[in-house]
């Protein structure tokens, strides 16, 4: 039977920190009378925090933990340290949303600190058994945290809607898995990879695009990602911020892993479909978001967009491509929640105003948050010497290097065609001016319209946020001008 | 060599950052020390490239003062620079322009100071690097970078249509700069290393059907900045939008850069293709040369005569190349120095009549000689210049050019011809226009003459001119090896063939 010792927990001490925190977030926030809330947020980013250091000492190992249903190599380690940034970033930039909302429902914390264990399950996962209950453990708090405005129908209607076709995803996921097993008898993917290679072909292949079709569902892949523009525009920022980035980076683990190991035996064909994912994800994502007039609608497309790069690299996976996916999962990570984060930038009256038009003649204003939030456009649209170029010229390689070169010009010619809506942004903030009254004042509850706050204060710009932005840039900047720093620890994510 | 202990090229390229951060730091409302700062910073770049020319030695047609260190070692990236008489020139050029739009700005830039010269230092770091640059993936770094200030140049200090003219250009360079990335990966993954040395040492080992594809890719990148017809409709919004600094530079820089592009990779490293595809080239050359000039004719506006003027010209610089004969070769990067000069003048030319009246249209002006004699003769210096007046800098290079072609063919030669006879007529009638006839216009009657600032930039322009046209050789000298270099690369039967 199973032989579970206990040296095997042992590599998963960051998960067991999280989980506890979780626990303790949830504790704060119940019994903590004064400022439990926010407390609960700190105990949640302190979670994080330890859990991340706890990931760093983890050692990396090939082996088969508990009876071959997780693993801890370094690929798993990579992601799940993606995972964590995602989280952070979104926890801190979640302060200045509620500060400003003037509510805050603390049970949020604990809610991310669940999903995120589930992600970081999901990741190490190699059993279907164990992937599939850890992405139940990922998915169903996020549901609620999409949702978590009861009283907003946008948030409602976003969690809703995100539920609905979040457990749809895992049913036809279910029985992708579900054939593995009828054609296998095993449940491991090491033990079901090679029995379904020498299966019978046809049954195989519907398996992996069932399991495939589940997968694209949770990254918001074209055409499976009609649910993404309503939840991310509905539901609160700093909860996008996580939605789009976190699950995405785990779910391209899983991927790797299944594509690689469970369905090892059809490469090619796999390989297929990734290609035609890659394209339809890049137009869509890139042409939707041209016509979009709302800022945060605008990045969701783009969010959905970004994913399509990374296909590329799914598709061309190889040796070029091993390091080149993870590469740009971070760089993603770091790119999409800064781009998010802009929107919590400026607070209009109480109320963020999601029109491009918030962000006018924002560098007369904020001139080193403008400065930041240009080096993460740079980012996004591939323009160097950004990460996000470094990221793209890897992805676009690892193609070349399979022979994919019009997969490579499609990505390179929707890197063009991104600029036109990213840098609308880019206007606002640096060639129009800010002229009459603060557009965010137009869209202003009454509540926040009756108090007689100063105008100064009314368009204030956030120290916290133009921190997380800062900081963001520099580390684009960075990857861009020295990508080897973050390309070895890359090339280090070893399945 | 090295400045300050920093190797030459490194501290050529990365001086005017330094300049960004003193800039950066310095408060906003010190407007004078702003400018001043601006103006030392490109006063001491155009020093610093004046140096390299002691060390510089002529004779050969390699890179020198090559320093190369790992980069990115995981795609074995490498940062390399290196300088040949081709980048040479085009860096001196730079280095000189910048100085003089810098200084053309003092009166004409009034509002955000402190990011105009930000972006007009970056603009400089990234124009140099992409003169400087053997690393194909650096190249491209900088080959980018020097859309972002540009953009903004042309956007924040712009006319009327700023906003319009400036995402044209952004996102027009930016289509033909991904399908050269495209190109970039192609070749990278034949030769396996991004080291243009050492993918021109390789030889062809690219299948010819692979390089029609490859030189398509790059033919898009660099095309488009040059730019070519069909695809030069950014070039008259973008100039005629775009403050004068930034004119000059776009005109005089960015454009070469299409045309460098062309001589650097495409030829050397895609001979087969380029050979296969001149003639289609050069065709496009010469209508860019007719259509250039004959709308040339037609505008109202004096900055979109010159734009459209530069289409003219720079189908000159494509036929040059493209013809794969060394006399024409060497004329067309000759032609790509003169240019800069001659058009760069033109557009700070007309910025003084802007900067005095607001507005550029030819209609408005009439008889300023009169009141404007020294401005006068700088015009009419610039504009023999453009013609190609013997004695003048536009001469020798337009000669060598047609010189290069008649034994390719009789024909282009013609054609090409009639563009010089149509240029004559647009730049004359244009200077007989503005300059001469009656004073119309009230608002003519007091405009002042060239101030001493305005005198000092027009001053090393205009001996530059009179210099290249009377005594061409120290120029021709430096880029006799280099091009000959190339050109014996992808067109070796000319040296075979009797003569």
């Amino acid at each position: 039977m199973i032989a579970i010792s206990g040296s095997d927990l042992g590599h998963f001490v960051p998960e067991v920190i999280l989980l506890a925190a979780a626990v303790a977030a949830m504790f704060v926030h119940l019994f903590v009378k004064k400022g439990g809330r926010r407390g609960a947020g700190y105990v949640a980013l302190a979670g994080i925090g330890a859990a991340g250091l706890a990931l760093g000492l983890t050692p990396p190992s090939a082996d088969a933990l508990f009876g071959g249903h997780l693993t801890a190599d370094s690929f798993a380690l990579f992601f799940k340290a993606a995972v964590l940034a995602a989280g952070a970033l979104a926890i801190v930039l979640a302060f200045r949303f509620f500060d400003v909302e003037r509510s805050e429902p603390g049970e949020v914390y604990c809610l991310a600190l669940l999903s995120m264990v589930g992600m970081m399950a999901a990741v190490s996962a190699t059993d279907i058994v164990t992937t599939y209950v850890s992405f139940e453990l990922f998915a169903i708090p996020s549901y609620v945290l999409a949702g978590i405005f009861k009283k907003e129908r946008r948030s409602s209607e976003a969690g809703i809607k995100y539920f609905f076709l979040g457990t749809l995803s895992s049913a036809v996921m279910l029985l992708g898995m579900a054939l593995v097993f009828g054609l296998t008898g095993a449940t491991a993917y090491a033990v079901a990879g090679p029995a379904l290679a020498g299966a019978n072909g046809l049954a195989a292949l519907v398996a992996m695009s069932l399991f495939f079709v589940g997968l694209f569902f949770k990254a918001a892949f074209v055409p499976f990602h009609m649910w993404a523009p309503d939840v991310y525009e509905g539901a609160p920022t700093p909860l996008v911020i996580f939605l789009s980035t976190a699950p995405k980076a785990a779910v391209i683990a899983v991927l790797v892993r299944a594509m690689t190991v469970l369905f090892g035996g059809y490469t090619a064909e796999g390989s297929y479909i990734l290609q035609a994912v890659a394209l339809a994800t890049m137009f869509w994502g890139n042409l939707a978001a041209l016509t979009q007039k709302s800022v945060k609608r605008m990045l969701a497309y783009s969010s959905i967009a970004q994913a399509g790069y990374l296909a590329i690299g799914l598709a061309a996976w190889g040796e070029s491509a091993r390091m080149a996916v993870p590469f740009y999962v971070a760089v993603y990570v770091v790119m999409n929640a800064a781009a998010f984060g802009l929107i919590l930038l400026v607070d209009g009256g109480g109320r963020f105003d999601e029109s491009v038009d918030g962000l006018r003649g924002l560098v007369r204003r904020a001139p080193v948050a403008a400065a930041s939030i240009l080096v993460v456009l740079l980012s996004l649209v591939g323009i160097p010497p950004t990460a996000g170029f470094m990221g793209k010229y890897f992805l676009f390689a690892a193609a070349v290097d399979r022979g994919l070169v019009l997969l490579a010009a499609a990505g390179a010619l929707n890197s063009a065609i991104s600029l036109f809506y990213y840098f609308r942004i880019g206007k606002a903030m640096f060639l129009e001016e800010a002229d009459g009254p603060a557009p965010g004042a137009v869209h202003a509850s009454p509540a926040a319209q009756a108090s007689d706050r100063p105008a100064k204060r009314a368009a204030g710009v956030s120290r916290l946020v133009t921190v997380v932005l800062v900081l963001s840039a520099a580390v684009l900047l960075l990857f861009g001008l020295l990508p080897s720093l973050l390309a070895s620890l890359a090339a280090s994510a070893r399945l | 060599m090295n400045i300050l202990g920093v190797p030459i090229l490194t501290f050529l390229v990365f001086f005017p950052v330094a300049g960004m951060v003193v800039i950066l730091f310095l408060p906003g409302s010190r407007t004078k020390a702003i400018k001043l700062a601006a103006n030392i910073f490109t006063g001491l770049e155009f020093g610093a490239t004046l140096l390299l020319l002691t060390r510089f030695d002529a004779a050969s047609g390699d890179m020198q003062l090559v320093e190369r260190l790992p980069w990115i070692k995981a795609i074995r990236a490498q940062y390399l620079l290196g300088v040949d008489g081709i980048s040479l020139l085009l860096v001196l050029l730079t280095s000189l322009l910048t100085f003089i739009a810098t200084l053309s700005s003092w009166q004409a830039v009034q509002k955000r100071l402190k990011e105009y010269y930000v972006f007009m230092l970056l603009l400089e770091t990234s124009m140099i690097g992409v003169f400087l640059a053997l690393d194909m993936l650096l190249f491209y770094v900088f080959w980018e970078v020097v859309l972002v200030p540009m953009y903004f140049l042309i956007g924040i200090w712009g006319g009327e249509r700023r906003l319009y003219a400036a995402i044209k250009f952004f996102l027009y360079s930016l289509f033909g700069s991904v399908a050269m990335l495209v190109g970039i990966l192609v070749l990278r993954s034949q030769h396996q290393t991004f080291d243009l040395t050492a993918m021109v040492a390789a030889g062809s080992v690219i299948p010819a059907a692979l390089q029609g594809w490859v030189f398509l890719a790059f033919f898009l990148g660099f095309a488009i900045k040059v730019p070519m017809v069909p695809f030069h409709t950014w070039l008259p919004d973008a100039h005629v939008e775009a403050p004068t600094a930034g004119s000059v530079l776009l005109a005089g820089v960015l454009l070469k850069m299409g045309a460098y592009g062309f001589l650097r990779f495409s030829l050397p490293l895609l001979p087969e293709a380029a050979r296969r595809y001149a003639p289609v080239l050069v065709v496009l050359a010469l209508v860019a040369i007719v259509y250039g000039a004959l709308v040339s004719l037609m505008q109202k506006d004096m900055k979109k005569l010159i734009a459209y003027s530069s289409v003219s010209h720079m189908g000159f610089v494509i036929l040059g190349l493209f013809v794969l004969t060394p006399m024409a070769a060497k004329g067309a990067v000759l032609q790509m120095v003169n240019h800069g000069i001659s058009t760069g003048a033109l557009f700070l030319v007309v910025g003084v009549l802007y900067e005095r009246r607001h507005t550029r249209l030819i209609s408005e002006f009439g008889g300023l000689s009169s009141r404007m004699p020294v401005y006068a003769a700088v015009f009419l210096v610039m504009t023999m210049s453009s013609i190609g007046l013997p004695g003048l800098n536009g001469f020798i290079g337009e000669f060598m050019i047609l010189m290069g072609t008649f034994p390719v063919s009789w024909l282009w030669t013609a054609v090409a011809a009639t563009g010089i006879v149509l240029g004559a007529g647009y730049m004359l009638w244009l200077y007989q226009r503005v300059m001469f006839g009656k004073l119309s216009t009230p608002a003519n009657e007091s405009l002042k003459d060239l101030t001493f600032r305005e005198l000092a930039t027009f001053l090393p322009l205009v001996v530059l001119a009179f210099w290249i046209g009377i005594f061409p050789k120290p120029f021709l000298a430096v880029i006799d090896k280099p091009v000959e270099k190339i050109i014996r690369i992808v067109n070796p039967a000319h040296f075979e063939a009797p003569r």
